[in-house]
């Protein structure tokens, strides 16, 4: 996103919350995001349901998933562009 | 350098949650952190920066160190709180709420022709609290007369703001 006007809408915050965890926004974008998230209360739980899911999936080993399940991803996976 | 600084109910920082010493009896400790707008520091609002930031409860903070005055917001690297200020309780919430609504609903229905899709969603936003009835209020007036119509609602707010909470400028 090269310009931004002075506010954000809730699908720009989507697009933009893994930059926003990640640290990589530049500081005004930061700002529009925050500023977003301090009236939006719909966008604050997308927020929490992220850094919930990352918090999760981080503590997650290879061995931790069961067999079944992990060739179900890894055929999802296999067939994603085909679909 | 006097500051605003909004917190959470139950005292922590909007967006790093980071739990603020709070004054007891006269001002919290010195709190430090490297200046970096967005990343680091201690962000606080001047008056006219308190629409964009509106939360639950309102502190008085002093700035002090290195301090960065960007468009929006302040960044310190110390500060501390020096009193909450009592005036924003839940009655002048309420109130900036239903003003911010109020006026959100005459510049809708003043527009030519009526903004009848803003103006319908002014009534059932006011449970969601001032920051977001603010933001619809500047939002249509942006949507009537452009970009420095939403600054102008958002300065209209801060006038706003700060008489009622008796704050210099």
């Amino acid at each position: 996103m090269t310009e931004f006007s002075k506010h954000l809408g809730c699908q720009e915050v989507v697009e933009l919350v893994t930059d926003y965890l990640e640290g990589t926004l530049t500081p005004d974008e930061t700002t529009l995001f925050e500023q977003h998230l301090n009236f939006c209360g719909g966008c604050v739980w997308y927020l929490e349901q992220m850094q919930a899911t990352i918090a999760t999936v981080g503590r997650l080993r290879e061995e931790d998933i069961p067999v079944e399940a992990r060739e179900r991803l890894l055929a999802t996976f296999r067939n994603w562009k085909r679909s | 350098m006097i500051a605003y600084k909004f917190l959470r109910r139950d005292g922590a920082s909007v967006f790093t949650h980071f739990r603020w010493p709070l004054p007891n009896g006269g001002p919290g400790p010195w709190v430090e952190a490297q200046v970096a707008p967005c990343r680091s520091g201690i962000h606080a609002c001047r008056p006219s920066d308190l629409p964009l930031w509106v939360n639950d409860l309102l502190y008085e903070i002093e700035l002090d160190g290195d301090i960065a005055e960007e468009p929006t917001k302040v960044v310190a690297s110390r500060g501390r709180l020096f009193r909450r200020i009592d005036a924003w309780d839940d009655e002048l919430r309420a109130s900036y709420t239903r003003m911010c609504a109020d006026r959100a609903l005459k510049l809708a229905q003043s527009a030519s022709p009526p903004l009848a899709d803003w103006a319908a969603v002014v009534e059932p936003s006011i449970p969601e609290g001032p920051a977001l009835l603010g933001f619809v209020a500047a939002r249509i007036s942006e949507e009537i007369s452009g970009t420095s119509a939403y600054d102008a609602e958002r300065g209209r707010q801060a006038d706003w703001l700060t008489q009622r909470l008796k704050l210099s400028r």
